[in-house]
């Protein structure tokens, strides 16, 4: 167990940044999950705090030490590759005491670490087999007992579950987190699945090309997005995004227009350019208005795809222009919306409806550099009144 | 076993000189990790491969001394020129001769080519065939795979002595019936034609081995899924072979065509060991060798015609270099 | 071209003759039932080609080391091979050892063959791990270089390096080998490795680059070095490889003749090489065949060895593809 901090890390290899001054501090025992797209750097910032990789320039610190020229092997961590990395030529029980042996451990002391790491993970009565011969997941655990079982300060798990399949990837999910809890060791956990992210960890550090966006709980970064990016990447289906301009206490977008209030906003001049974001469960439709926490005007829409998912219904809305011509528009003018709805719902493609939007949910971010400006455009007094889930770091 | 109980880290700095050098290998950069790793090999290299290479290259402008092993006074090109115009009067046979008055098998740049395309031929045919025999699944299998591979790891003065014996007249159980059918003369170890086929078969016998492993390993790694596609589709055998293994193969046959021209170009041992020897089928290394080692040492000379050979192994491996990458971009793989 | 076990029970037994086909005393003629059934049954044809093309190429292929076996117990001096020996007559196996010290000659080629495959192996396992495995600056050129060093004859380095064993020119012109180096192992080993190695580092490099790089990765996080990675995961799962390389490196150092015969004397205690005592039986005056024989066969021995009991890494080291994990 041992806090990890990055300072300043940055991986310049010959044409691209991989990673650019990144700076992570983790606290003891903390389970964070670095997230992003591919290519965002979160697993070359991985290999640094591994050792893989050496940073261009900037320091790590595991604990108290400094590792940043220090081998991997001298640095206190275990690791959970991707794909798997199981020793093909071992069995089950030489692979899980690879690293005891390379430190020359006592014969009595290594096979009861190994037990006591193959009944963490359920493998007993397996230590014999060879990894050819093991499942998928039965593989998984085994790589999992693997870095465990020399009890390092810091895990350090790159999509460990992606090669799975669906249903063993949740199954796998609980149990990293029990494990963790068992454990409490810090785990460093990279993944480009948000989902995962929101569900394990303490904290989701998002990063996108090589920069860090956020690093908060799971709930503030999806309540409270420090940029556009991470709105659109946490969160599925993904946030609806729509340019609007700011006027005089409404926002004024092609089909929607949303008064707003300018105490709550007070960074907005009239007619600044803004990128509003609202998520698809924060749009009502008009006699469920009561639900949203602060409904806005209704707006009247038009119902195109529908997609059942079973617990709710994804619904696509185009808006309804009076100046609109459906020959010359350009489609991308008619912005659409993605609207979740209860399954109960008696809804039909192509329906006019009205819709209201929930303004204690509405996102402001800045046109230019995407930042956020406002979550909600109302006065903040009435956001966190009725916003339980909201968790300020 | 006596260590620190539950000792969790490895002790850094502790270590003796292993260690420390470890941990120094640890902190150098890709690239200068790489040189480190390559130095060992690259030294031996340069000591025994790449300095006597250029000692050879620079000989071959000096002026041959007759006796004495020693070199002359430096003359460029002049040895290149004696060779490639026949005016080497000391030269135990001809390198090439372009006015042809002497036999296409007594010039060493001819015959030696000449051997090259017919056992490297040969040996891809017999090779694709052993290959087949290999991977096809049986009973005694690995008898089958060890009797295919035992004559290539027969020593080469061995295997000559095999076909000395075969052919030696009086001994050999083969010369007589050759002889009766009239392919071959009297005594077919001091004829060159009679050498040059007895040599060419015995390449043929022995090194087929290394081209059925080269072939095997094409096979082996020819996805089976394909087969059970053509199956499906209909092909015939004849189809399956034409469309999917041989396409696939392709690549790897080139590479082991490759090696082999490599060595059939530069062939001395077997000619040395089976026949009379160099002076009835005077390949290009023969040529070599006489000149460094035969009564007059032609230091000068010998050098030239080693860089002539060099040039010669480089230019076929040009074109299979070419044809290799104009098949591979005709079938996709580049 | 492959027939798989399932569809041809007739290659089974592999006896090249084909005449077990059961007589249920049928009208028919044997061809003509067999014609039947392969047109019926094209594989079952397709099988007994394949044994019958095996028999006769498996029969051309030993026949020259029946010849020789027969030659070797031929009496001395005996002329006219016949095809069967009259009598068994082993009496030749023997006398190679009591003539010369055959057995040393043997042991000379062998320690030559083992010590340059070791050291190949090693050395050649470095460098084929940076070709394999590493980014630099100069790869290509590097690995080309060592292509170039095939195209010449090995006669080629022969007069530089004699020169530098026997009569000390410098090396690179910079430093002289010391005069007690020419007619010990060093002189044929170290030339021999310069010579094989290249071709090593080649199948190395193919092997060593196609191992995973996570493998790797999970070996150092583990607590191994790089070094300690190559020695410990790489090597291991690269095993087939390695076994390729080093079988090829020890058949032609073992059947290597060029150096081993002219850079050490011709007596065994002076480290000549087999092809040495094979040549022994041929003096100025007479030559025995029979020993000259008996005495390859004997030399075979220890590379047919090597080859049953690798052939399996030889022909997995050559047609392994990707290693899956």
């Amino acid at each position: 167990m041992a806090r990890v901090k990055l300072t300043d890390v940055t991986k310049q290899y010959d044409d691209v940044t991989a990673v650019d001054n990144m700076n992570l501090d983790l606290k003891d025992g903390e389970f964070i999950c670095l997230v992003g797209p591919s290519g965002c750097g979160k697993s070359t910032t991985l290999e640094t705090v591994a050792g893989l990789t050496k940073p261009t320039s900037g320091e790590i610190l595991i604990g108290d030490r400094e590792v940043t020229n220090l081998p991997p092997k001298d640095r206190g961590i275990a690791m959970v590759f991707q794909n798997i990395a199981l020793f093909p030529h071992m069995d089950v029980y030489d692979n899980i005491s690879f690293g005891l042996r390379l430190r020359d451990f006592p014969k009595e002391e290594m096979d009861e670490r190994v037990d006591e790491a193959a009944r963490v993970v359920r493998l007993q009565g397996m230590l014999d087999r060879m990894p050819s011969e093991m499942s998928g997941g039965q593989r998984q655990r085994v790589a999992i007992a693997r870095a465990i079982v020399r009890d390092p300060d810091v895990f350090l798990m790159d999509e460990p579950l992606a090669n799975l399949d669906a249903k063993l990837r949740v199954n796998m999910r609980t149990e990293l987190q029990r494990l963790h809890k068992q454990l409490d060791t810090t785990i460093i956990y990279v993944t480009h699945n948000q989902a995962e992210a929101m569900t394990m960890s303490d904290r989701i550090a998002v990063l996108n090309k090589g920069e860090l966006q956020q690093i908060a709980a799971p709930l503030t970064c999806y309540n409270q997005p420090a940029n556009r990016f991470v709105a659109g990447f946490i969160g599925s289906p993904s946030m609806n995004f729509f340019d609007a301009t700011a006027g005089d206490g409404s926002l004024d977008a092609n089909g929607y227009s949303i008064s707003f209030d300018t105490a709550a906003v007070d960074r907005l001049g009239a007619d600044d350019p803004v990128e509003v974001g609202i998520r698809p469960e924060d749009i009502y439709l008009e006699h469920n208005s009561v639900e949203a926490e602060d409904p806005s005007r209704t707006f009247s829409v038009e119902t195109d795809v529908l997609e059942p998912m079973g617990d709710e219904i994804f619904v696509y809305l185009k808006p309804i222009l009076e100046s609109f011509d459906e020959e010359t528009a350009d489609f991308e003018e008619r912005q659409g919306l993605l609207m979740s709805v209860d399954p109960a719902t008696d809804i039909g493609e192509g329906e006019h409806v009205e819709v209201v939007f929930d303004r204690a949910r509405i996102h402001l971010f800045d046109d230019q550099t995407g930042d956020a400006i406002s979550h909600g455009v109302v006065s903040d007094a009435d956001v966190e009144a009725g916003d339980d889930g909201v968790q300020v770091d | 076993m006596a260590v620190e109980q539950g000792r969790p880290e490895v002790s850094s700095g502790s270590g003796g000189v292993l260690t420390r050098l470890g941990t120094w290998t640890e902190n150098l950069s890709e690239q200068a990790y790489a040189y480190l790793l390559l130095t060992p090999a690259f030294v031996v290299l340069l000591l025994f491969a790449f300095w006597p290479l250029a000692s050879a290259v620079r000989m071959s402008f000096f002026a041959d001394v007759i006796t004495g092993g020693n070199l002359g006074e430096f003359v460029a090109v002049q040895n290149y020129v004696q060779l490639l115009t026949n005016n080497n009067a000391l030269a135990p046979a001809a390198f090439v001769d372009l006015s042809f008055q002497t036999p296409i098998l007594e010039q060493a740049l001819f015959m030696t080519v000449l051997f090259a395309v017919l056992s490297v031929t040969g040996e891809t045919l017999l090779g694709f065939l052993y290959a087949m025999l290999m991977k096809a699944e049986y009973k005694g299998r690995r008898l089958v795979r060890l009797l295919i591979i035992l004559p290539w790891a027969i020593p080469i003065v061995i295997q000559g002595m095999i076909f000395f014996l075969l052919f030696r007249p009086g001994y050999g159980l083969l010369t007589e019936p050759l002889q009766q059918i009239g392919l071959f003369s009297d005594l077919p170890l001091n004829t060159t034609f009679d050498s040059f086929v007895i040599v060419t078969v015995a390449d043929i016998w022995k090194t087929s081995a290394f081209m059925a492993l080269l072939i095997l390993a094409g096979l082996e790694s020819v996805n089976q899924d394909l087969y059970e596609v053509a199956d499906v589709m209909g092909a015939s055998r004849w189809q399956r072979f034409r469309y999917i293994t041989f396409p696939l193969v392709f690549p790897v046959l080139m590479v082991a065509m490759l090696f082999r021209t490599m060595g059939a170009l530069r062939v001395y041992g077997i000619i040395e060991s089976t026949t009379v020897g160099c002076s009835t089928v005077p390949s290009m290394t023969c040529l070599v060798t006489q000149m460094m080692f035969g009564s007059s040492t032609l230091y000068g000379s010998a050098a030239a015609v080693s860089v002539l050979i060099a040039i010669v192994v480089g230019l076929f491996i040009t074109v299979y270099l070419l044809f290799i990458k104009q098949s591979n971009q005709s079938l996709g793989l580049a | 071209m492959s027939i798989d076990a399932r569809d041809h029970e007739d290659a089974e037994v592999f006896d090249g003759s084909g005449d077990d086909a059961d007589d249920d005393g049928d009208n028919k003629s044997r061809v003509a039932r067999w014609a039947d059934d392969w047109i019926k049954h094209p594989e079952k044809a397709y099988a007994v080609m394949l044994v019958f093309l095996g028999g006769v190429l498996l029969t051309t292929s030993l026949f020259p080391l029946y010849w020789l076996f027969n030659v070797a117990m031929a009496a001395p001096g005996q002329t006219d091979i016949p095809l069967f020996p009259a009598t068994v007559d082993l009496t030749a196996f023997v006398q190679v050892f009591q003539q010369v010290p055959f057995a040393r000659f043997m042991f000379n080629s062998l320690f030559y063959a083992f010590t340059v495959t070791v050291f190949v192996l090693l050395v050649g396992s470095l460098a084929g791990y940076a070709f394999g495995r590493l980014e630099f600056r100069g790869k290509t050129p590097l690995l080309f270089s060592l292509l170039v060093l095939s195209f010449f004859p090995p006669a080629t380095l022969f007069i530089p390096l004699f020169r530098a064993f026997n009569q000390q020119v410098p090396m690179l012109g910079l430093f002289t080998l010391p005069v007690e180096l020419y007619g010990t192992p060093g002189a044929v080993v170290t030339p021999l490795s310069a010579f094989t190695m290249p071709l090593a580092i080649f199948i190395l490099t193919t092997f060593y680059g196609q191992i995973p790089d996570g493998l790797e990765e999970a070996a150092r996080v583990e607590g191994t070095t790089r070094i300690g990675a190559l020695f410990r995961v790489i090597m291991p799962l690269s095993a087939p490889g390695v076994a390729t390389a080093g079988i090829l490196t020890f058949i032609t150092v073992y059947t290597e003749f060029f150096f081993s015969y002219l850079m050490t004397g011709n007596s065994a205690a002076e480290w000549a090489p087999v092809v040495d005592g094979v040549l022994a039986f041929q003096t100025q005056y007479t030559v025995r065949y029979d020993l000259q024989a008996a005495a390859s066969l004997i030399a075979i021995v220890p590379v047919a060895i090597l080859v049953v009991v690798a052939q399996d890494k030889i022909i997995s080291g050559l047609t392994q593809g990707a290693l899956k994990e």
